[in-house]
């Protein structure tokens, strides 16, 4: 096989990637909320931001990952510095960082976390779109009364 | 195009700099972060993401002694005192 064909072979694949994300899009609509009906610019722009972040995460998600990993092991290399220290214990202790991660969770559904193989996606993206797809259509209003407020 | 064969019009559309300033920009949002006032109490164990906002910190961190260590390569009167950090990318 000559690169020429690898490359292609490649460019199909990612275009193959492409159309069953498409795909999925499609399914999971409970993943994409209508935008809210809104004049207020700053909240649109700050509404666009988060479903863009959210696409970002969901359409590439062992990137998303690798790029989690890295800040992690860079974060956790500077607060072995004095100054690293001391801004790692002033933003545990901060309620606004405490709200950001609400907002993080909300957009992320914490896909990231949790086990993943090497250079791949993470199991959680994977159960989270199992989850969106199959329960998509499914009437779960007794459920929904069994759960507990503020569990997803 | 081949990457021995860069092209200098692609250059002049390169948004590196860009990217560079827009993660000192999230450093400085990380350090606001820290000196909010309302104070969770008790603090709680840092984790994972607060090591992520803390690698954000640690970029922008660096990125400044780049741009520090740049400002005073072009000013040869002031001395500079990061030396060893304009070597890292060699």
């Amino acid at each position: 096989m000559n690169p020429e064909s690898l490359i292609g072979m490649l460019a199909e694949l990612e275009r193959i990637r492409g159309l069953t994300l498409d795909l999925i899009d499609r399914e999971t609509p409970q993943l994409r909320p209508a935008p809210p009906d809104t004049t207020d610019g700053t909240e649109r722009a700050v509404v666009d931001l988060l479903f863009g972040a959210r696409r970002a995460v969901l359409g590439n998600p062992a990137a998303a990952r690798g790029l989690h990993d890295l800040l992690v092991a860079e974060g956790r290399r500077y607060a072995a510095t004095p100054r690293g220290s001391r801004l790692r214990d002033a933003l545990a202790g901060s309620e606004a960082v405490e709200n950001l991660r609400r907002v993080w969770e909300m957009v992320s559904f914490n896909v990231l976390d949790g086990p993943a193989a090497p250079n791949a996606a993470p199991d959680a993206w994977a159960d989270l779109l199992a989850d969106a797809v199959i329960g998509h259509g499914l009437d779960d209003s007794i459920l929904a009364r069994l759960r507990p407020e503020g569990f997803a | 195009m081949t990457l021995t064969d860069a092209r200098e019009a692609l250059a002049e559309q390169s948004h590196f700099i860009d990217y560079l300033v827009g993660l000192a920009g999230l450093a400085r949002v990380v350090d606001a972060l820290a000196n909010d006032d309302h104070r969770s109490d008790p603090a709680g164990a840092p984790d994972d993401f607060v090591h992520a906002l803390l690698g954000l910190a640690a970029l922008g961190a660096t990125i400044d002694r780049i741009a520090n260590s740049t400002t005073a390569q072009q000013n040869p009167t002031a001395k500079s005192a990061s030396t060893q950090t304009t070597r890292w990318l060699r």
